[in-house]
Protein backbone atom coordinates (compact mmCIF):
# COMPACT_ATOMS: atom_id res chain seq x y z
CA UNK A 1 0.00 0.00 0.00
CA UNK A 2 2.71 2.33 1.36
CA UNK A 3 4.60 1.55 -2.60
CA UNK A 4 1.51 2.48 -4.05
CA UNK A 5 1.26 5.77 -2.04
CA UNK A 6 5.01 6.67 -3.18
CA UNK A 7 4.39 6.03 -7.02
CA UNK A 8 4.89 8.95 -9.26
CA UNK A 9 2.33 9.70 -12.38
CA UNK A 10 4.03 7.92 -15.24
CA UNK A 11 0.76 8.54 -17.47
CA UNK A 12 -2.30 10.50 -17.74
CA UNK A 13 -5.32 8.92 -18.92
CA UNK A 14 -7.41 11.48 -21.34
CA UNK A 15 -8.98 14.29 -20.01
CA UNK A 16 -12.86 13.01 -18.97
CA UNK A 17 -12.88 15.38 -16.59
CA UNK A 18 -16.52 16.98 -16.83
CA UNK A 19 -16.48 20.89 -16.55
CA UNK A 20 -18.53 22.69 -14.03
CA UNK A 21 -21.77 24.05 -15.49
CA UNK A 22 -23.15 27.45 -14.74
CA UNK A 23 -26.27 27.70 -13.13
CA UNK A 24 -28.44 28.39 -16.32
CA UNK A 25 -27.16 25.10 -17.54
CA UNK A 26 -28.76 23.00 -14.47
CA UNK A 27 -31.25 21.84 -16.30
CA UNK A 28 -34.18 19.92 -13.72
CA UNK A 29 -31.74 19.27 -11.23
CA UNK A 30 -31.78 20.00 -7.40
CA UNK A 31 -31.23 23.08 -6.86
CA UNK A 32 -27.99 23.98 -4.14
CA UNK A 33 -28.54 24.98 -0.49
CA UNK A 34 -27.10 28.13 1.11
CA UNK A 35 -24.59 26.55 3.02
CA UNK A 36 -22.64 29.76 4.45
CA UNK A 37 -21.73 27.88 7.44
CA UNK A 38 -23.69 25.54 10.61
CA UNK A 39 -26.32 28.05 12.37
CA UNK A 40 -24.51 28.91 15.30
CA UNK A 41 -27.18 29.18 17.32
CA UNK A 42 -28.89 25.71 17.02
CA UNK A 43 -26.38 23.34 15.39
CA UNK A 44 -23.15 24.31 16.49
CA UNK A 45 -25.48 23.76 19.72
CA UNK A 46 -26.05 20.63 19.06
CA UNK A 47 -22.79 19.67 18.32
CA UNK A 48 -21.58 21.38 21.71
CA UNK A 49 -24.11 18.76 23.35
CA UNK A 50 -22.26 15.86 22.02
CA UNK A 51 -20.37 13.86 24.81
CA UNK A 52 -16.86 13.86 23.18
CA UNK A 53 -16.55 10.20 25.36
CA UNK A 54 -19.51 9.14 23.20
CA UNK A 55 -17.53 6.90 20.59
CA UNK A 56 -15.10 5.27 22.77
CA UNK A 57 -18.04 4.09 24.45
CA UNK A 58 -19.66 3.01 22.05
CA UNK A 59 -19.67 -0.60 20.89
CA UNK A 60 -21.15 -2.83 18.61
CA UNK A 61 -20.47 -6.63 17.21
CA UNK A 62 -19.64 -7.35 13.76
CA UNK A 63 -22.39 -7.15 10.78
CA UNK A 64 -22.49 -8.07 7.43
CA UNK B 1 -35.38 -4.58 -16.22
CA UNK B 2 -34.43 -2.06 -13.78
CA UNK B 3 -34.52 -3.07 -10.21
CA UNK B 4 -32.80 -2.25 -7.25
CA UNK B 5 -33.41 -1.78 -3.38
CA UNK B 6 -30.99 -1.16 -0.49
CA UNK B 7 -30.50 -3.22 3.08
CA UNK B 8 -29.50 -1.34 5.63
CA UNK B 9 -27.87 -2.81 8.91
CA UNK B 10 -28.50 0.03 11.89
CA UNK B 11 -25.98 0.61 14.65
CA UNK B 12 -27.78 0.29 18.09
CA UNK B 13 -26.66 1.00 21.94
CA UNK B 14 -28.55 2.08 25.03
CA UNK B 15 -27.16 4.80 27.03
CA UNK B 16 -28.61 3.54 30.35
CA UNK B 17 -26.36 0.61 30.21
CA UNK B 18 -22.72 0.19 31.03
CA UNK B 19 -23.15 -3.16 29.01
CA UNK B 20 -25.24 -3.35 26.01
CA UNK B 21 -26.35 -6.79 24.81
CA UNK B 22 -26.95 -6.15 21.30
CA UNK B 23 -28.87 -9.20 20.09
CA UNK B 24 -31.18 -8.26 23.00
CA UNK B 25 -31.54 -4.94 22.10
CA UNK B 26 -32.02 -5.50 18.15
CA UNK B 27 -34.49 -8.03 19.11
CA UNK B 28 -36.60 -6.38 21.31
CA UNK B 29 -36.03 -2.91 19.13
CA UNK B 30 -38.03 -5.02 15.72
CA UNK B 31 -41.02 -6.22 18.34
CA UNK B 32 -41.55 -2.74 19.37
CA UNK B 33 -42.83 -2.04 15.93
CA UNK B 34 -45.65 -4.64 16.43
CA UNK B 35 -48.70 -4.03 18.16
CA UNK B 36 -49.45 -7.64 18.26
CA UNK B 37 -47.18 -10.83 19.77
CA UNK B 38 -44.46 -11.74 17.29
CA UNK B 39 -45.74 -14.40 15.00
CA UNK B 40 -42.70 -16.14 12.26
CA UNK B 41 -43.73 -15.80 8.77
CA UNK B 42 -40.58 -15.43 6.97
CA UNK B 43 -39.42 -18.26 4.85
CA UNK B 44 -36.04 -18.40 4.85
CA UNK B 45 -36.08 -21.27 1.83
CA UNK B 46 -34.35 -19.08 -0.76
CA UNK B 47 -31.72 -18.28 1.06
CA UNK B 48 -28.38 -19.69 0.77
CA UNK B 49 -25.57 -17.22 1.60
CA UNK B 50 -22.69 -19.76 0.97
CA UNK B 51 -23.80 -20.27 -2.65
CA UNK B 52 -21.07 -18.85 -4.62
CA UNK B 53 -21.75 -16.48 -8.49
CA UNK B 54 -18.42 -18.16 -9.73
CA UNK B 55 -20.14 -21.90 -9.58
CA UNK B 56 -19.31 -23.01 -6.58
CA UNK B 57 -21.18 -23.81 -3.11
CA UNK B 58 -18.60 -22.45 0.12
CA UNK B 59 -18.26 -24.86 2.57
CA UNK B 60 -18.73 -22.83 5.60
CA UNK B 61 -18.68 -18.35 5.81
CA UNK B 62 -15.58 -16.76 7.59
CA UNK B 63 -16.10 -14.93 10.70
CA UNK B 64 -13.44 -13.37 13.30
CA UNK B 65 -12.17 -14.11 16.15
CA UNK B 66 -14.05 -12.57 18.61
CA UNK B 67 -17.40 -13.37 16.65
CA UNK B 68 -16.56 -17.15 16.88
CA UNK B 69 -16.34 -16.60 20.93
CA UNK B 70 -19.54 -14.75 20.97
CA UNK B 71 -21.27 -17.42 18.62
CA UNK B 72 -20.81 -19.87 21.62
CA UNK B 73 -22.20 -17.27 23.67
CA UNK B 74 -25.65 -16.98 21.95
CA UNK B 75 -26.29 -20.72 21.56
CA UNK B 76 -26.98 -21.14 25.05
CA UNK B 77 -29.75 -18.02 24.51
CA UNK B 78 -33.07 -18.53 25.96
CA UNK B 79 -35.03 -18.05 22.59
CA UNK B 80 -34.82 -19.64 19.43
CA UNK B 81 -33.26 -18.83 16.03
CA UNK B 82 -36.39 -17.36 14.62
CA UNK B 83 -36.98 -15.54 17.67
CA UNK B 84 -33.83 -14.12 17.94
CA UNK B 85 -34.37 -12.96 13.82
CA UNK B 86 -38.09 -11.39 14.40
CA UNK B 87 -38.46 -11.34 10.96
CA UNK B 88 -41.35 -8.77 9.56
CA UNK B 89 -43.11 -8.20 6.61
CA UNK B 90 -44.35 -4.45 6.65
CA UNK B 91 -47.53 -3.72 5.02
CA UNK B 92 -44.71 -1.18 1.96
CA UNK B 93 -43.40 -4.79 1.34
CA UNK B 94 -40.25 -4.14 3.16
CA UNK B 95 -38.14 -6.52 5.84
CA UNK B 96 -37.49 -5.68 9.04
CA UNK B 97 -35.74 -7.92 11.23
CA UNK B 98 -32.68 -8.52 13.65
CA UNK B 99 -29.67 -9.66 10.82
CA UNK B 100 -27.73 -10.90 13.98
CA UNK B 101 -27.13 -7.90 16.09
CA UNK B 102 -28.06 -4.97 14.10
CA UNK B 103 -31.55 -3.94 13.31
CA UNK B 104 -32.53 -4.33 9.59
CA UNK B 105 -34.89 -2.56 7.04
CA UNK B 106 -34.03 -3.59 3.58
CA UNK B 107 -36.30 -1.90 1.30
CA UNK B 108 -38.84 -2.66 -1.12
CA UNK B 109 -37.47 -3.27 -4.30
CA UNK B 110 -37.83 -0.10 -6.32
CA UNK B 111 -37.71 0.58 -10.25
CA UNK B 112 -37.30 4.40 -9.70
CA UNK B 113 -34.32 6.77 -7.90
CA UNK B 114 -37.14 8.38 -6.36
CA UNK B 115 -38.80 5.43 -5.08
CA UNK B 116 -35.74 4.20 -3.81
CA UNK B 117 -35.05 7.58 -1.60
CA UNK B 118 -38.28 7.70 -0.24
CA UNK B 119 -38.49 4.15 0.78
CA UNK B 120 -34.95 4.52 2.26
CA UNK B 121 -36.16 7.33 4.41
CA UNK B 122 -39.09 5.60 5.14
CA UNK B 123 -37.10 3.18 6.73
CA UNK B 124 -35.50 5.57 8.64
CA UNK B 125 -38.33 6.70 10.72
CA UNK B 126 -39.88 3.44 10.88
CA UNK B 127 -36.73 2.10 12.26
CA UNK B 128 -36.74 5.84 14.79
CA UNK B 129 -40.41 5.10 15.56
CA UNK B 130 -39.68 1.93 16.80
CA UNK B 131 -36.66 3.20 19.08
CA UNK B 132 -39.52 5.81 20.81
CA UNK B 133 -41.75 3.23 21.19
CA UNK B 134 -39.11 0.82 22.91
CA UNK B 135 -37.63 3.96 24.90
CA UNK B 136 -41.65 4.78 25.69
CA UNK B 137 -41.28 1.32 27.93
CA UNK B 138 -38.04 1.71 29.19
CA UNK B 139 -39.42 5.16 30.48
CA UNK B 140 -36.11 7.39 29.03
CA UNK B 141 -34.63 8.35 25.66
CA UNK B 142 -32.17 5.40 25.72
CA UNK B 143 -31.90 3.49 23.08
CA UNK B 144 -30.35 5.26 20.46
CA UNK B 145 -29.98 4.07 16.94
CA UNK B 146 -27.34 5.01 14.01
CA UNK B 147 -27.13 4.78 10.14
CA UNK B 148 -23.29 4.18 9.74
CA UNK B 149 -21.05 1.50 9.32
CA UNK B 150 -18.54 1.65 11.97
CA UNK B 151 -17.87 1.58 15.79
CA UNK B 152 -14.50 2.76 15.72
CA UNK B 153 -13.24 0.58 17.19
CA UNK B 154 -13.15 -2.32 14.42
CA UNK B 155 -16.16 -3.44 13.70
CA UNK B 156 -18.65 -2.87 10.85
CA UNK B 157 -21.83 -3.43 9.73
CA UNK B 158 -23.08 -3.30 6.38
CA UNK B 159 -25.38 -1.27 3.93
CA UNK B 160 -25.72 -3.30 0.94
CA UNK B 161 -27.25 -2.35 -2.59
CA UNK B 162 -28.70 -4.80 -4.87
CA UNK B 163 -29.73 -4.76 -8.46
CA UNK B 164 -31.62 -7.35 -10.82
CA UNK B 165 -29.41 -8.79 -13.58
CA UNK B 166 -30.06 -11.41 -16.25
CA UNK B 167 -28.40 -14.38 -15.74
CA UNK B 168 -26.80 -14.51 -18.93
CA UNK B 169 -23.96 -12.15 -18.30
CA UNK B 170 -21.30 -13.68 -16.83
CA UNK B 171 -20.59 -12.92 -13.67
CA UNK B 172 -16.63 -12.17 -14.13
CA UNK B 173 -17.61 -10.13 -17.02
CA UNK B 174 -19.56 -7.94 -14.59
CA UNK B 175 -17.16 -8.17 -11.23
CA UNK B 176 -14.41 -7.18 -13.90
CA UNK B 177 -16.23 -4.48 -14.90
CA UNK B 178 -17.28 -3.24 -11.50
CA UNK B 179 -14.00 -2.95 -9.12
CA UNK B 180 -12.16 -0.36 -10.86
CA UNK B 181 -16.14 1.70 -10.02
CA UNK B 182 -16.34 0.56 -7.02
CA UNK B 183 -13.01 1.45 -6.00
CA UNK B 184 -13.12 4.98 -6.84
CA UNK B 185 -17.38 5.23 -6.05
CA UNK B 186 -16.29 6.66 -2.30
CA UNK B 187 -15.28 9.56 -4.04
CA UNK B 188 -19.49 10.69 -4.21
CA UNK B 189 -20.97 7.75 -1.99
CA UNK B 190 -18.10 7.76 0.92
CA UNK B 191 -19.89 8.90 4.22
CA UNK B 192 -16.80 10.19 5.53
CA UNK B 193 -15.37 8.45 8.90
CA UNK B 194 -12.36 10.07 11.14
CA UNK B 195 -9.76 7.64 11.67
CA UNK B 196 -8.77 4.40 10.49
CA UNK B 197 -10.10 1.14 11.69
CA UNK B 198 -9.24 -2.35 10.89
CA UNK B 199 -10.56 -5.47 11.63
CA UNK B 200 -8.89 -6.81 15.42
CA UNK B 201 -6.67 -3.92 15.21
CA UNK B 202 -8.35 -1.13 16.65
CA UNK B 203 -9.29 2.78 15.89
CA UNK B 204 -6.40 4.89 15.09
CA UNK B 205 -7.45 8.04 15.37
CA UNK B 206 -5.97 10.27 12.52
CA UNK B 207 -6.96 12.19 10.39
CA UNK B 208 -10.56 12.15 7.72
CA UNK B 209 -11.52 9.46 4.82
CA UNK B 210 -13.71 9.70 3.07
CA UNK B 211 -15.40 6.10 3.42
CA UNK B 212 -16.63 4.08 6.35
CA UNK B 213 -16.25 0.40 4.80
CA UNK B 214 -12.92 1.26 2.51
CA UNK B 215 -10.93 0.16 5.28
CA UNK B 216 -12.75 -3.30 5.68
CA UNK B 217 -12.10 -3.93 2.26
CA UNK B 218 -9.96 -7.08 2.60
CA UNK B 219 -10.12 -8.82 -1.01
CA UNK B 220 -11.06 -8.39 -4.48
CA UNK B 221 -14.09 -11.28 -4.62
CA UNK B 222 -15.67 -13.56 -1.94
CA UNK B 223 -19.08 -14.89 -0.47
CA UNK B 224 -18.37 -13.66 2.69
CA UNK B 225 -19.63 -10.54 4.13
CA UNK B 226 -18.39 -10.62 8.39
CA UNK B 227 -14.52 -11.28 7.47
CA UNK B 228 -12.64 -10.95 4.38
CA UNK B 229 -15.20 -8.84 3.22
CA UNK B 230 -14.80 -8.01 -0.87
CA UNK B 231 -15.08 -5.20 -3.03
CA UNK B 232 -17.54 -7.51 -5.53
CA UNK B 233 -19.60 -10.00 -3.27
CA UNK B 234 -20.28 -13.42 -5.11
CA UNK B 235 -23.23 -14.24 -3.04
CA UNK B 236 -25.74 -15.56 -5.79
CA UNK B 237 -28.98 -15.66 -4.16
CA UNK B 238 -31.13 -13.95 -6.66
CA UNK B 239 -34.44 -14.11 -4.88
CA UNK B 240 -35.98 -14.51 -8.38
CA UNK B 241 -36.18 -17.43 -10.73
CA UNK B 242 -32.98 -18.66 -10.58
CA UNK B 243 -32.87 -19.51 -14.50
CA UNK B 244 -33.14 -16.20 -15.96
CA UNK B 245 -31.66 -13.83 -13.15
CA UNK B 246 -28.99 -12.85 -10.86
CA UNK B 247 -28.97 -10.36 -7.78
CA UNK B 248 -26.16 -8.45 -7.71
CA UNK B 249 -25.28 -7.83 -3.76
CA UNK B 250 -22.88 -5.19 -3.08
CA UNK B 251 -21.37 -4.58 0.69
CA UNK B 252 -18.52 -2.61 -0.20
CA UNK B 253 -20.91 1.01 0.09
CA UNK B 254 -21.46 3.09 2.88
CA UNK B 255 -24.72 4.13 4.50
CA UNK B 256 -25.74 7.45 3.01
CA UNK B 257 -27.33 10.17 5.21
CA UNK B 258 -28.04 12.88 2.08
CA UNK B 259 -30.57 11.92 -0.06
CA UNK B 260 -28.39 12.65 -3.35
CA UNK B 261 -25.69 10.95 -2.39
CA UNK B 262 -27.62 7.97 -1.85
CA UNK B 263 -29.42 8.57 -5.95
CA UNK B 264 -25.82 9.00 -6.98
CA UNK B 265 -24.39 5.79 -6.06
CA UNK B 266 -27.62 3.98 -6.47
CA UNK B 267 -27.90 5.82 -10.37
CA UNK B 268 -24.24 5.53 -11.39
CA UNK B 269 -23.49 2.01 -10.41
CA UNK B 270 -26.88 0.93 -12.58
CA UNK B 271 -25.60 2.81 -15.49
CA UNK B 272 -21.99 0.68 -15.03
CA UNK B 273 -24.22 -2.04 -14.64
CA UNK B 274 -26.15 -0.87 -18.20
CA UNK B 275 -22.95 -0.76 -19.72
CA UNK B 276 -21.66 -3.69 -18.45
CA UNK B 277 -24.99 -5.62 -19.70
CA UNK B 278 -24.22 -3.64 -23.49
CA UNK B 279 -20.62 -4.87 -23.57
CA UNK B 280 -19.71 -0.97 -22.96
CA UNK B 281 -17.94 -0.88 -20.06
CA UNK B 282 -14.55 0.69 -20.20
CA UNK B 283 -11.49 -1.45 -20.69
CA UNK B 284 -9.76 -0.99 -16.97
CA UNK B 285 -7.90 -2.57 -14.24
CA UNK B 286 -6.61 -1.69 -10.96
CA UNK B 287 -3.66 -3.53 -9.93
CA UNK B 288 -4.34 -4.03 -6.30
CA UNK B 289 -7.96 -3.01 -6.01
CA UNK B 290 -7.70 -3.55 -2.52
CA UNK B 291 -4.75 -1.43 -1.15
CA UNK B 292 -6.53 1.21 -3.74
CA UNK B 293 -10.15 1.76 -2.06
CA UNK B 294 -7.93 2.18 0.96
CA UNK B 295 -5.34 5.10 -0.68
CA UNK B 296 -8.26 6.46 -2.09
CA UNK B 297 -10.31 6.65 0.40
CA UNK B 298 -7.56 8.32 2.91
CA UNK B 299 -7.05 11.13 0.63
CA UNK B 300 -9.62 13.92 0.86
CA UNK B 301 -7.79 15.99 -1.26
CA UNK B 302 -8.96 13.19 -4.25
CA UNK B 303 -4.77 13.55 -5.36
CA UNK B 304 -4.18 10.20 -4.62
CA UNK B 305 -2.78 7.84 -7.42
CA UNK B 306 -3.40 4.30 -8.19
CA UNK B 307 -1.38 1.76 -10.29
CA UNK B 308 -3.02 0.34 -13.26
CA UNK B 309 -2.57 -3.05 -14.07
CA UNK B 310 -1.21 -1.98 -17.62
CA UNK B 311 1.44 0.44 -16.15
CA UNK B 312 1.07 4.18 -15.38
CA UNK B 313 -1.41 5.66 -12.58
CA UNK B 314 -4.79 6.62 -12.46
CA UNK B 315 -6.51 9.07 -9.61
CA UNK B 316 -9.99 8.02 -8.25
CA UNK B 317 -12.00 11.01 -9.28
CA UNK B 318 -10.12 10.31 -13.14
CA UNK B 319 -11.38 6.45 -12.58
CA UNK B 320 -14.84 8.06 -12.19
CA UNK B 321 -14.46 10.82 -15.07
CA UNK B 322 -13.45 7.13 -17.67
CA UNK B 323 -16.66 5.61 -16.47
CA UNK B 324 -18.81 8.72 -16.46
CA UNK B 325 -17.84 9.49 -20.13
CA UNK B 326 -18.40 5.82 -20.97
CA UNK B 327 -21.78 6.13 -19.58
CA UNK B 328 -22.45 9.45 -21.45
CA UNK B 329 -21.70 8.13 -24.67
CA UNK B 330 -23.40 4.75 -24.50
CA UNK B 331 -26.42 6.21 -22.52
CA UNK B 332 -27.54 9.49 -23.15
CA UNK B 333 -30.90 9.92 -24.57
CA UNK B 334 -32.27 6.61 -22.96
CA UNK B 335 -34.74 7.93 -20.68
CA UNK B 336 -35.26 10.24 -18.40
CA UNK B 337 -33.38 8.98 -15.06
CA UNK B 338 -30.53 8.41 -17.16
CA UNK B 339 -30.42 12.07 -18.23
CA UNK B 340 -30.43 12.86 -14.73
CA UNK B 341 -28.22 10.56 -13.17
CA UNK B 342 -25.63 11.73 -16.33
CA UNK B 343 -25.97 15.36 -15.28
CA UNK B 344 -25.73 14.93 -11.81
CA UNK B 345 -22.61 13.03 -12.27
CA UNK B 346 -20.46 14.59 -14.12
CA UNK B 347 -21.46 17.91 -12.27
CA UNK B 348 -20.65 16.39 -9.15
CA UNK B 349 -17.31 15.38 -10.61
CA UNK B 350 -16.65 18.58 -11.74
CA UNK B 351 -17.10 20.19 -8.77
CA UNK B 352 -15.41 17.94 -6.85
CA UNK B 353 -11.88 18.77 -8.91
CA UNK B 354 -13.00 22.66 -8.34
CA UNK B 355 -15.23 23.47 -5.58
CA UNK B 356 -16.02 20.74 -3.25
CA UNK B 357 -18.11 22.82 -0.82
CA UNK B 358 -20.84 23.63 -3.69
CA UNK B 359 -21.30 19.85 -2.61
CA UNK B 360 -22.08 20.37 1.49
CA UNK B 361 -25.46 18.84 1.74
CA UNK B 362 -25.50 16.80 -1.38
CA UNK B 363 -22.32 14.50 -0.38
CA UNK B 364 -22.08 12.55 2.80
CA UNK B 365 -18.20 12.86 3.44
CA UNK B 366 -17.92 16.52 2.13
CA UNK B 367 -20.89 17.68 4.24
CA UNK B 368 -19.50 15.97 7.50
CA UNK B 369 -15.96 17.19 7.17
CA UNK B 370 -17.41 20.98 6.47
CA UNK B 371 -19.23 20.58 9.87
CA UNK B 372 -16.18 18.98 11.51
CA UNK B 373 -13.80 21.53 10.21
CA UNK B 374 -15.84 24.11 11.56
CA UNK B 375 -16.40 22.76 14.94
CA UNK B 376 -12.22 22.31 15.18
CA UNK B 377 -12.24 26.11 14.21
CA UNK B 378 -14.77 26.85 16.65
CA UNK B 379 -13.79 25.04 19.55
CA UNK B 380 -10.02 25.73 18.89
CA UNK B 381 -9.28 21.33 18.98
CA UNK B 382 -6.81 19.22 17.41
CA UNK B 383 -8.00 16.57 14.76
CA UNK B 384 -6.40 14.03 16.74
CA UNK B 385 -9.21 15.23 19.44
CA UNK B 386 -11.31 12.21 20.16
CA UNK B 387 -14.84 14.63 20.63
CA UNK B 388 -14.50 14.40 16.49
CA UNK B 389 -14.93 10.77 16.68
CA UNK B 390 -18.43 11.36 18.51
CA UNK B 391 -19.33 13.99 16.35
CA UNK B 392 -19.14 11.62 13.63
CA UNK B 393 -20.96 9.11 15.10
CA UNK B 394 -23.79 11.42 15.89
CA UNK B 395 -23.87 12.67 12.58
CA UNK B 396 -26.10 9.38 11.69
CA UNK B 397 -28.26 9.51 14.49
CA UNK B 398 -32.00 8.74 13.15
CA UNK B 399 -33.32 10.57 16.25
CA UNK B 400 -34.28 14.06 14.83
CA UNK B 401 -33.95 15.56 18.33
CA UNK B 402 -30.26 14.78 18.12
CA UNK B 403 -28.71 13.89 14.64
CA UNK B 404 -26.52 16.50 13.15
CA UNK B 405 -27.09 15.53 9.52
CA UNK B 406 -31.14 15.63 10.19
CA UNK B 407 -30.27 19.26 12.29
CA UNK B 408 -28.31 20.48 9.17
CA UNK B 409 -31.73 19.12 7.34
CA UNK B 410 -33.81 21.31 9.70
CA UNK B 411 -31.86 24.53 8.82
CA UNK B 412 -32.51 23.58 5.00
CA UNK B 413 -28.60 23.20 3.89
CA UNK B 414 -29.31 19.59 2.55
CA UNK B 415 -30.57 18.75 -1.17
CA UNK B 416 -34.01 17.08 -0.87
CA UNK B 417 -35.21 14.61 -3.86
CA UNK B 418 -38.26 13.56 -1.42
CA UNK B 419 -41.21 15.20 0.08
CA UNK B 420 -42.30 14.30 3.21
CA UNK B 421 -45.29 13.15 2.14
CA UNK B 422 -44.34 10.70 -0.22
CA UNK B 423 -41.64 9.50 2.84
CA UNK B 424 -45.07 9.14 4.65
CA UNK B 425 -46.69 7.18 1.66
CA UNK B 426 -43.30 4.92 1.22
CA UNK B 427 -43.83 4.02 5.19
CA UNK B 428 -47.32 2.49 4.35
CA UNK B 429 -47.25 0.93 1.17
CA UNK B 430 -44.58 -0.05 -1.41
CA UNK B 431 -44.22 0.88 -5.11
CA UNK B 432 -47.18 0.61 -7.41
CA UNK B 433 -44.85 -0.52 -10.48
CA UNK B 434 -42.71 -3.66 -8.45
CA UNK B 435 -43.51 -7.16 -6.50
CA UNK B 436 -42.51 -4.99 -3.27
CA UNK B 437 -45.58 -3.34 -4.18
CA UNK B 438 -47.25 -6.67 -4.58
CA UNK B 439 -45.73 -8.24 -1.06
CA UNK B 440 -46.77 -5.17 0.99
CA UNK B 441 -50.44 -5.13 -0.38
CA UNK B 442 -51.19 -8.72 0.62
CA UNK B 443 -49.70 -7.74 3.79
CA UNK B 444 -52.26 -4.57 4.48
CA UNK B 445 -55.12 -6.99 2.39
CA UNK B 446 -54.78 -10.45 3.89
CA UNK B 447 -52.89 -10.27 6.96
CA UNK B 448 -54.30 -13.12 8.73
CA UNK B 449 -54.29 -15.47 6.06
CA UNK B 450 -50.54 -15.07 5.57
CA UNK B 451 -48.51 -18.61 6.35
CA UNK B 452 -45.39 -18.07 4.84
CA UNK B 453 -43.85 -14.65 2.88
CA UNK B 454 -40.34 -13.94 1.64
CA UNK B 455 -39.13 -11.90 -0.99
CA UNK B 456 -40.03 -13.69 -4.28
CA UNK B 457 -43.28 -15.73 -3.17
CA UNK B 458 -46.22 -15.28 -0.71
CA UNK B 459 -48.09 -18.65 0.62
CA UNK B 460 -51.48 -18.27 2.64
CA UNK B 461 -53.13 -20.66 4.63
CA UNK B 462 -56.59 -22.29 5.04
CA UNK B 463 -57.60 -25.27 2.14
CA UNK B 464 -56.35 -28.80 1.39
CA UNK B 465 -54.05 -27.38 -1.09
CA UNK B 466 -51.49 -24.58 -1.24
CA UNK B 467 -52.05 -21.30 -2.14
CA UNK B 468 -48.98 -19.58 -3.20
CA UNK B 469 -48.36 -16.30 -5.02
CA UNK B 470 -45.35 -16.89 -7.27
CA UNK B 471 -43.21 -13.54 -7.57
CA UNK B 472 -39.95 -15.04 -8.68
CA UNK B 473 -40.59 -13.63 -12.39
CA UNK B 474 -42.84 -10.64 -11.73
CA UNK B 475 -40.75 -7.52 -12.88
CA UNK B 476 -42.95 -6.31 -15.75
CA UNK B 477 -44.62 -2.90 -14.29
CA UNK B 478 -47.40 -3.94 -16.52
CA UNK B 479 -48.19 -7.01 -15.10
CA UNK B 480 -47.50 -6.08 -11.14
CA UNK B 481 -50.44 -3.33 -12.17
CA UNK B 482 -52.22 -5.76 -13.27
CA UNK B 483 -51.85 -8.27 -10.25
CA UNK B 484 -52.35 -5.26 -7.96
CA UNK B 485 -55.67 -4.79 -9.17
CA UNK B 486 -57.06 -7.98 -8.77
CA UNK B 487 -55.74 -8.13 -5.15
CA UNK B 488 -57.44 -5.46 -4.91
CA UNK B 489 -60.90 -6.25 -5.67
CA UNK B 490 -60.41 -10.40 -4.92
CA UNK B 491 -62.60 -11.31 -1.73
CA UNK B 492 -59.68 -13.87 -0.53
CA UNK B 493 -56.12 -15.12 -1.65
CA UNK B 494 -57.87 -18.13 -3.45
CA UNK B 495 -59.22 -15.92 -5.88
CA UNK B 496 -56.90 -13.73 -6.37
CA UNK B 497 -54.65 -16.33 -7.07
CA UNK B 498 -57.00 -18.14 -9.62
CA UNK B 499 -57.55 -14.64 -11.42
CA UNK B 500 -54.29 -14.25 -11.93
CA UNK B 501 -53.62 -17.25 -12.93
CA UNK B 502 -56.74 -17.14 -15.39
CA UNK B 503 -54.86 -13.46 -16.53
CA UNK B 504 -51.40 -15.22 -16.99
CA UNK B 505 -52.25 -17.64 -19.26
CA UNK B 506 -54.67 -15.03 -21.31
CA UNK B 507 -51.24 -12.78 -21.71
Amino acid sequence: MNRLASLERKERPFDPMPKPTSPSEEGGGPKRPDTGSPDKDSLMKRMKKVDPKQAERYRQRTGQ
Amino acid sequence: MRLFGLETEYGITREDLASVDPVVESMELVRAHLAATFERTWDYSGEDPREDARGFRAAHLQQDREEDEFAKLDAHRPFSFHEMKSDLVLPNGARFYNDHTHPEYSTPECRTLIDLIAHDRAGERIVQRAAARRNQALGGPHVQLYKNNTDFHGHSYGCHDNYLLPRSIPFDRISAGLLPFLVSRQIIAGAGKVGIEAQEQGFQPTAYQLSQRADFMETELSVDTMHNRPIVNTRDEPHADRSKYRRLHLIAGDANMCEYATALKVGTTRLVIDLIVRGDAPSMEIEDPVAAIKLISRDPELKQLVRRASGGTISGLELQAVYYGAAKQALAGNDEETDWILREWGETLALLAADRDQLVGRLDWVTKLWLLDTFVREERIAWNDPWLASLDLEYHNVNPERGLFLGLEAERKTVRLTKDDAIDAAMTAGPSDTRGGIRGQCVRRFPDQIKTIQWERVQFTGGLLPKVLDLGDLFEPDAVRMLSSILGTAGSPTEAITMWNQRKVQR
